[in-house]
């Protein structure tokens, strides 16, 4: 039951990276942006669906919580800092963007939207780097410094964050745009790409130097390692090539993105399993009783096909490229049949 | 101030903005359902107009309303970490339910009621407002229930200090949820009505947009009439049901230090140091009398019988439960007032009681931030009631971690109220002409963007019904 709790939380973990990956990613991406009109289109992609993609990290949450409270309870604290300035990011940036797409037009809540995107993003690389510091645990509860999980380490897992998610953003922003629009989404993204790229390689090679060694001694431990690096830089590969505007494929850039995280993802769980926190803190030690557990796997995890069911619902609501050139045309023939313009 | 006081201040605070928007959002979503279904139905351009402006003021409430509740999953685990490591087992799959039963619902199809008119067919339009009402509804349930466990505590074990279920059905309907589930719902249905029917009479003072006016305040007056006199009949029956499991709360709430008044205090200022009130104001014989006793013999019970160590702090308590009660008596002397205007038609005429009933805007919400108040600080010293201290609950940050964060929830809420309220006055000035499906032929404000455009390109097609 450990198991299969911790894979369901390691798809939470997963939805959101790749869902408000990409929105957070949107948003940093507004602040290289000089066109007014482009930048408002951005926003749009966002104000639809920013909802939806954080539902995934509060499932994150909650199942953490649910399934490992021990976990939730001592990881939270140690990585506080990072958290609470993640959160007071999520917030000026959910109402920012409402603000901002409810009361056109508000130059002051795009800029906060997309500084609060960065700053989001760069917090949450914080907080996942504190998952390489050791955690200080006494009598089931944290019992370490506030300062303790900050390191050099911290820094680059937090501009790794930020450059994945802002890959993330313009591979959404090719598919889901025409145009300018588009066309400077496929040039910025591939720079972003070999960024993010160059990040998560430095970043891999840094992880042995933390609290957090990668733990390949055993034969399938090294050969899923490496055999999901593989599939990794496969996945950046096809991004790389299948963003240039040129390129007249769309899905792939995102595709191929999704598949690096999630082959990323995949490789850091087979090193590091079945501990969540060093030095010593495992999804046995933590899981919850078979009780509640078995709630658990009824209630929310047959609830799971419906919550894919709705991102998709509301993906698919929205599906196609609402260019502003498309929207300003149906508005023009409306128009031009009621007598007007 | 220690660590726990801070980590309680900022509960209180961020526990409190977030409820502020939950108090409208829940009972304007099912609004917002009604008249889209309304409008479909009878074609009647007005619900359009109505469904339109309505969800101008429902869809930046509802964003802060989520987001201020991401705040509250992470601060269990943040702020109030061995509880959360302790009570997880029993809290965590309940919130889970949350998340995936209501949370999810109204994530996925928020996007298509706001943003959908005109990009989706009018029978998605319509089930997505119908899903975003249950999703709000549903989601009050399951917090109650939470909620509620910690006040009631049942169907558990203590192993290793970790509180482990023992029976979900127990867990989920204990002692206090019945009664406080149907409270909530009826509460935030409440206030929202107010909400909608102070802005109505806004209008109806000014003189603008008369048939939505007179309609949006007929619907919200009409709705508090009927759940009125339904709240204070089951706001009774919590009274009934949850103390006896909290007389401390009881005590508290009274507002009496000792066990001898027959009087009920209508103003009291408590000193917990004196254990008692520097300053008293009650009617003679009225407690006696809500006791059942009109010879006033019969003595409200004083905080004196709860032992020293396991009282609550009066102050909040009682002037929680006070602010709710009053809001209350408030509210129903308006609904009174407004159906008796009614049956002799002079609603319209009475513009007196339009200017009186704009300060009511925000009555409802008050009284469901007290009745909050009261039933939060009216658990003390307990998180788990009678079995986990909340001193034994809070995470060992250092001070200065929490004053940051204390202070810059203090600062960014603030900030966020101001600026709601200002788009909601900035909303109100501009007013609900704009959405009138016949007033697309003069496109006035904010020309430009995707929302405006789209909202015009289905205005005709909707009229046509």
């Amino acid at each position: 039951m450990a198991i299969a709790w911790s894979a369901l939380v390691l798809l939470c973990l997963l939805m959101y990276v790749l869902l408000d990956g990409y929105d957070l990613g949107i948003g940093i991406g507004t602040l290289f942006e000089r066109n007014a009109e482009h930048r408002r289109e951005m926003l749009e992609q966002v104000a639809v669906a920013w909802d939806g993609n954080e539902t995934w990290l509060v499932l994150l949450g909650v199942s953490l919580w649910a399934g490992f409270p021990l976990a939730f309870g001592t990881i939270l604290p140690q990585a506080y800092l990072a958290l609470i300035v993640m959160l007071f990011a999520l917030i000026v940036r959910g109402v920012a963007v409402e603000m901002a797409s409810q009361a056109p037009p508000s130059p002051g809540w795009e800029r906060a939207f997309a500084v609060a995107s960065l700053i989001a993003a760069l917090a949450q690389g914080v907080a996942v780097a504190t998952l390489a510091e050791n955690l200080a645990v006494a009598h089931g509860a944290f019992s370490g410094s506030a300062f303790g999980a900050l390191s050099w380490f911290s820094v680059l897992a937090a501009l790794t964050v930020a450059g994945v998610y802002l890959t993330l953003g313009y591979a959404y922003l090719k598919l889901k745009t025409a145009g300018e629009l588009r066309a400077a989404a496929g040039h910025r993204g591939a720079l972003a790409a070999v960024g993010a790229g160059a990040l998560v390689a430095a970043s891999l090679g840094a992880i042995n130097a933390t609290d957090a060694p990668l733990n390949l001694h055993t034969a399938v431990r090294a050969i899923g390692f490496s055999g999901l690096l593989i599939f990794a830089a496969a996945g950046v590969v096809m991004t790389l090539t299948t963003l240039r505007p040129t390129s007249p494929h769309d899905v792939l850039p995102f595709a191929g993105s999704a598949i690096t995280v999630v082959a990323l993802l995949a490789a850091i769980v087979v090193a590091r399993a079945p501990i969540i926190a060093p030095p010593s803190l495992t999804v046995t030690d933590t899981v919850a009783p078979s009780l509640t557990m078995d709630f658990l796997a009824v209630g929310i995890g047959l609830n799971m096909p419906l919550i894919l069911f709705y991102s998709w619902f509301a993906q698919h609501s929205f599906r196609g490229k609402p260019a502003a050139a498309e929207r300003r045309d149906t508005t023009t023939a409306t128009g031009a049949h009621h007598g007007h313009h | 101030m220690s660590l726990l006081d801070l980590s309680q201040w900022q509960f209180a605070i961020t526990v409190m903005f977030h409820m502020t928007f939950p108090a409208i959002t829940v009972g304007l979503s099912i609004l917002l359902c009604v008249l889209y279904g309304m409008h479909w139905k009878t074609g009647n351009p007005v619900y359009l107009q109505m469904f339109r402006f309505w969800r101008r003021i429902f869809a930046v409430g509802f964003a802060i309303g989520v987001v201020a509740g991401i705040v509250l999953v992470f601060q269990f685990g943040l702020n109030w970490g061995p509880f959360a490591a302790k009570t997880g087992p029993i809290m965590g799959p309940i919130l889970g339910m949350e998340v995936v039963t209501a949370f999810a619902v109204e994530a996925g199809f928020i996007g298509i009621l706001l943003y959908g008119d005109g990009r989706v067919k009018r029978h998605t339009m319509f089930i997505a407002t119908v899903m975003v009402a249950i999703g709000t509804l549903l989601s009050s349930s399951w917090i109650i229930a939470n909620n509620s466990w910690m006040q009631t505590p049942a169907g558990f074990k203590v192993v290793n200090g970790r509180y482990e279920p023992t029976d979900w059905a127990q867990v989920i309907l204990n002692p206090s949820f019945l009664y406080r589930w149907p409270h909530m719902v009826l509460a935030v249905l409440i206030s929202a009505s107010f909400f909608v029917a102070g802005i109505g009479a806004y209008y109806l003072v000014k003189g603008r947009a008369l048939p939505f006016a007179r309609r949006t305040v007929s619907i919200g007056l009409g709705v508090a009439a009927i759940l009125l006199p339904v709240q204070i009949f089951v706001g009774d029956h919590v009274a009934g049901a949850v103390l006896p499991h909290q007389l401390s709360k009881l005590e508290a709430l009274e507002g009496n230090w000792d066990s001898t008044n027959t009087g009920f205090v209508l103003f009291a200022i408590p000193d917990q140091q004196a254990q008692a009130n520097s300053a008293q104001l009650s009617i003679p014989c009225l407690g006696s009398a809500i006791n059942k006793d009109l010879t006033c013999h019969t003595a409200i019970p004083g905080l004196d019988l709860t032992p020293k160590q396991d009282r609550p702090s009066m102050a909040p308590v009682f002037w929680g439960f006070r602010a709710m009660f009053y809001a209350a008596l408030w509210m129903w002397g308006i609904v009174f007032y407004a159906t008796v205007l009614r049956f002799r038609r002079k609603l319209w005429s009475a513009t007196r009681f339009h200017r009186f009933l704009r300060w009511a805007t925000p009555a409802g919400i008050i009284a469901i931030l007290g009745g909050w108040v009261t039933a939060e600080t009216g658990r003390q010293p307990w998180v788990v009631f009678g079995h986990l201290r909340t001193s034994a609950a809070v995470s060992h940050l250092a001070p200065a971690e929490t004053l940051f964060s204390v202070i810059g929830f203090t600062l960014l809420y603030l900030a966020m109220l101001v600026g709601y309220i200002v788009y909601i006055v900035r909303t109100l000035r501009i007013g609900p002409e704009r959405d009138h499906p016949q007033q697309e032929t003069h496109p006035t404000s904010s020309p430009g963007t995707a929302h405006t455009a789209t909202a015009e390109t289905t205005a005709p097609v909707g009229g046509e019904v």
